[in-house]
């Protein structure tokens, strides 16, 4: 038997919590019964591919059992096997061969860059901060607009940062929850061994997603490792970004699960959003830690879902009209895949749009450096 | 059943620019990512599949350089029993046929009942080997294998044919069949796995010539401009715009 | 040594294919060279092929068994072997095809002849072959020198000559089969037609091509929804079938459909010359791809280099405005 499960007490609270268990044939608490009492048959039809990795589980379970850890288990063991789906395997083998779970070469990483003059770390050299970007800024061309929203603010900031260009690798922290463990580790030696050859002071990350393993499953990085909202809010704080331009909308903040319940940050993107003027912030109904999960995660960006159920994010972007706002804002570049697809599939693209909050704050600060010129 | 798999290891091109290197004669390989060939892949995964029905043993031919070794570990976690590898010193000048050659010498000392090889290979592109080794092994072939049913000693294979035709063969084995992509899908290779196949020994041949090329790489060159499409200029809102007027124009909107 | 040509005739149910009238064009080519362009022609109740293929060369050597009716590897090597050892023909051509592909290699190493595969060109200086072939999926061209022998053999890709009338009148020999007992090993059992699906691609005036740079089946609807707008159907490159997005009656190529629609429109197809093969008799070829370098810019007669994923809703918006 599994030793994560010991001391499940079967109360259902997982799966109460399970943002996918009622849209599709995971049912958490079922699995991990049929686990305890040793029901052997294959895993296959019972949903495993189907979870978010949200966490939801685990944190609410009163006795403490690391439901997820679970979870990656039985993918694990589907890996090992080989037999997996189609989309599974050309998403591990893409990050094997190319470093990037978007099957693009690695020549083509920094391409996103277009000339706009960002520092390229070399071997050796001494950082402030070290900009990991993540393989979906990198290469998918939505989520570039926040890695070039991103570079806009930090140049107005006056900080030394770099990014890492063509050698920048995943991070691995998908992978992990797909099970592929091997990988992961081959990618967190890796990544540790390079980040060795550079004097880094600190490591900020566009992703939750690559923010929760660096700073949490690489015991040997070696230096800080924050989400990019910690550092533009000090930013902010210290006066080295000013917003200014204002922002008249209304505004409504979408948790990432990586970031919030996954890693406690909560009050940096509220304050972020919060210093520029002209918005109205308003909450979702579930906020924070009851936050509805996009299912970016775990996988899901590559792996379809079985069912023909509302998708979560669609609900999520519905409940937002029903808020009447104007921008989800997020920090996640998952999210903002998720989200904005959901705005297209529910014709609410002339009312809504999806912005990451670094987008919201290039805008702002930018008006002011356009000012300036 | 004892299966033979001949796999290849050979760059990812789809995306990548191909440069040649100052011989003219091979193409520049430092940037680029190397896999399986995508239709050995799939012949790879025909064996397996048999194994898992039939019992038996797979066995794995390369003819290629040291690094050829990832694919065959790859193949061994995947489930192959062995895997030999032919590097022979003039692994540069090779043709087609000579790399049959190397890889009929080995393949005829055992006793194979099915030789599987994949149809085409992405980076010659002459699906030769092959066929030419079944030649050199004297037993009887199908290319371009899309379905395959074997009872007993037989094999009914169906043949891809031009025009979304297939053409269906009973075959006697032994017998080698060139597989086309699309047969199967093919399965994942962990990286546990393949590290725990890097305890698996691989045979290798070397120190070895091979005589007899019938064909030789004169010159490698671009392709000529030729015709080239009227690439649209500008952003996507501009491109757009044009394109539509163009096909408008022709009558075609 | 003759100067001889030999063309394989290629043939499928009683039809001669295409491939073979290209490679004539191609041999009388050679053949100017002081030798004599043959047609051999295996198969059985040949009368009407022969009537079409007269014009074609100056000689058909023809070969009437029943055994050599659908193409059966085995036995058309026997027969072939036998007769090019007797003839020893300067060049002998056949198609890169389902039919060349598994004949031509047996058969040359049963000849120890060498043999150039998927050749676009053939080129004869002294004495000496050369052909030139497309390699790393038409990205890099290369030019290929075949090793001195009495006799080679070459086989062309589809598509690479422009076939031209004949213009000859060939003199038929008929030739008796050396075929005598049935082989047990190999035996041709049927012709088995593709799933016949819900559209004909090849009845479309307009046909949008789908290919690997779509990515994932969940960005189907997408291109169903462009295809829609600009009034064609969706049709799509092997791997789209080979992944399950699209059925295999949607699939353009050699081992797909040929179309020749009044436009076709390739998005996220490099242009494999597969591909290519089935598409290129479009009377406007349009190109949506990322890579400036792929290859099917240079069949496209319009190209957009850009993501389409930004491009494909732009140009429906677009298109939906003009119409
Ligand atoms: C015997 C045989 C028969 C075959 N028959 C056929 C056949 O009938 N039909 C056929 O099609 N193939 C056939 N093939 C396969 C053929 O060789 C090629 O592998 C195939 O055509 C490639 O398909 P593709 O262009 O979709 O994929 P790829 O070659 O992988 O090309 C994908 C293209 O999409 C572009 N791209 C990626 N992302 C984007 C984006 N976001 N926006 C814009 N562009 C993007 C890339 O730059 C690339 O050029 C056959 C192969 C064999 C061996
Ligand atoms: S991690 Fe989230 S999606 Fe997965 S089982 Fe737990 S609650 Fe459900
Ligand atoms: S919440 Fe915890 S204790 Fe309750 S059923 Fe789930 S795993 Fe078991």
């Amino acid at each position: 038997m599994n030793e994560i499960l010991l001391g499940c007490i079967q109360c259902g609270k997982c799966t109460g919590g399970c943002p996918v268990s009622t849209r599709s044939t995971l049912n958490i608490r079922k699995l991990i019964y049929r686990s305890l009492i040793k029901i052997k048959d294959k895993n296959k039809d019972f949903g495993i591919w189907e979870c978010t990795t949200c966490s939801t589980c685990s944190i609410r379970c009163p006795k403490g059992v690391n439901v997820v850890d679970y979870i990656i288990d039985l993918r694990s063991y589907e890996i090992e096997g080989g037999k997996v789906q189609p989309q599974v395997r050309d998403t591990l083998e893409s990050v094997f061969k190319f470093g990037n779970p978007w099957g693009k070469i690695r020549e083509k990483r920094a391409d996103w860059i277009e000339g706009n003059g960002v520092n390229i770390l070399k071997p050796g050299e001494k950082i402030e901060f070290l900009y990991f970007v993540g393989c979906t800024p990198c290469y998918e061309t939505r989520t570039q607009e926040v890695a070039k929203a991103m570079v806009r603010v930090l140049k107005t900031a006056s900080s030394n940062f770099a990014i890492l260009g063509t050698q920048e690798t995943c991070c691995g922290n998908e992978i992990k929850r797909m099970g592929e463990l091997g990988l992961f580790e081959m990618l967190m030696e890796d990544n540790t061994k390079l980040f060795k050859e550079f004097d880094i002071g600190l490591l900020f990350t566009t992703s939750p997603h690559c923010y929760n393993t660096f700073k949490n499953e690489y015991p040997e990085i070696g230096f800080e490792v924050e989400h990019y909202t910690t550092v533009i809010n000090r930013f902010i704080k210290e006066q080295r970004i000013k917003p200014k331009g204002n922002f008249e909308k209304k505004v409504v903040f979408q948790d990432p699960c990586f970031l919030g319940k996954q890693n406690d940050i909560f009050e940096e993107p509220r304050e972020i959003l919060g210093n520029i003027p002209g918005i109205e912030l308003v909450e979702f109904e579930r906020s924070r830690e009851r936050s509805l999960c996009c299912e970016g995660g775990g996988g899901r960006m590559w792996v379809e879902s079985e069912s023909d159920a509302e998708r979560l994010a669609a609900t999520r972007v519905k409940d937002a009209a029903d808020l009447g706002v104007d921008v989800i804002a997020t920090a996640c570049p998952f999210c903002l895949l998720t989200l904005e697809d959901a705005v297209k599939t529910t014709n609410l693209e002339d009312k809504i749009r999806v912005m990451d909050i670094i987008e919201i704050l290039a805008e702002s600060v930018n008006l002011e450096t356009k000012n300036k010129d | 059943m004892n299966i033979a798999v001949c796999i290849k290891r050979v760059p990812e091109t789809a995306e990548a620019a191909v440069n040649i290197d100052s011989s003219e004669k091979r193409i520049v390989e430092d940037q680029l990512v190397f896999d399986i060939n995508e239709a050995d892949n799939y012949a790879l995964e025909e064996a397996l599949l048999l194994k898992e029905k039939t019992e038996g043993d797979i066995t794995l031919f390369t003819v290629g350089p040291k690094e050829a070794d990832e694919v065959i570990k790859m193949g061994l976690a995947k489930g192959a029993t062995c895997g030999v590898r032919i590097t022979p010193e003039n692994l540069d000048s090779l043709d087609s046929y000579t790399i049959a050659k190397l890889l009929a010498e080995p393949i005829k000392e055992e006793n194979f009942d099915l030789v599987l090889t994949g149809c085409i290979s992405s980076d010659a592109g002459n699906s030769q080997v092959g066929v030419t080794l079944a030649e050199l092994l004297g037993i009887p072939h199908a290319s371009l294998v899309i379905n395959m049913e074997i009872e007993d000693d037989s094999v009914t294979v169906q043949r891809e044919l031009e025009g979304g035709l297939l053409g269906e063969l009973k075959i006697k084995l032994p017998a080698l069949f060139t597989i086309q992509t699309g047969i199967n899908e093919p399965r994942y290779a962990s990286i546990l796995g393949i590290k725990r196949a890097a305890q698996k020994e691989i045979k290798v041949v070397e120190n070895i010539t091979v005589e007899g090329m019938k064909t030789e790489i004169v010159r490698m060159y671009y392709p000529p401009a030729g015709k080239m499409a009227e690439i649209l200029e500008g952003g996507v809102e501009e491109v757009s715009g044009k394109l539509c007027e163009i096909l408008k124009g022709k009558g075609l909107l | 040594m003759t100067k001889d040509i030999f063309v394989i005739a290629e043939h499928r149910r009683g039809e001669i294919r295409d491939i073979t009238f290209e490679l004539l064009t191609k041999g009388y080519e050679l053949s100017k060279d002081g030798g004599r362009l043959h047609t051999v022609l295996l198969g059985f109740q040949n009368e009407k092929m022969i009537d079409e293929l007269k014009p074609f060369s100056d000689g058909i050597l023809n070969i009437d068994d029943e055994k050599l009716k659908d193409f059966n590897a085995e036995y058309y090597q026997m027969v072939l072997s036998n007769l090019l050892q007797e003839k020893k023909p300067f060049i002998t051509l056949l198609g890169q095809t389902a039919f060349g592909i598994d004949l031509a290699p047996s058969l040359a190493t049963a000849l120890d002849m060498p043999y150039a595969a998927d050749c676009i060109d053939i080129e004869i200086d002294k004495e000496r072959v050369y052909t030139e072939k497309q390699i790393y999926g038409g990205k890099i061209s290369s030019r290929v020198s075949l090793v001195e022998n009495w006799g080679y053999m070459v086989s062309v890709r589809p598509g690479s000559i422009a076939p031209k009338e004949g213009e000859l009148k060939a003199e038929v020999t008929a030739i008796t089969s050396p075929l005598k007992e049935e082989i047990d090993y190999r035996r041709f059992v049927q012709y088995i037609e593709a799933a016949k699906g819900e559209v004909d691609i090849t009845q479309a005036e307009v046909v949008v091509g789908i290919g690997r740079g779509l990515k994932e089946d969940k960005n189907l609807p997408l291109m169903e929804e462009f295809a829609k707008s600009i009034g064609g159907v969706l049709a799509c490159s092997r791997p789209v079938v080979d992944a399950g997005w699209l059925s295999k009656d949607r699939q353009v190529g050699s081992s797909g459909k040929t179309v020749k629609p009044k436009l076709y429109i390739a998005v996220g197809i490099s242009g494999a010359f597969q591909h290519v093969m089935g598409m290129k008799g479009a009377d406007t070829i349009v190109a949506i791809n990322k890579d400036p370098n792929a290859p099917i810019f240079t069949v496209a007669d319009y190209g957009i280099v850009g993501d389409l994923f930004q491009i494909i809703p732009k140009l429906n918006e677009k298109v939906l405005e003009v119409k």
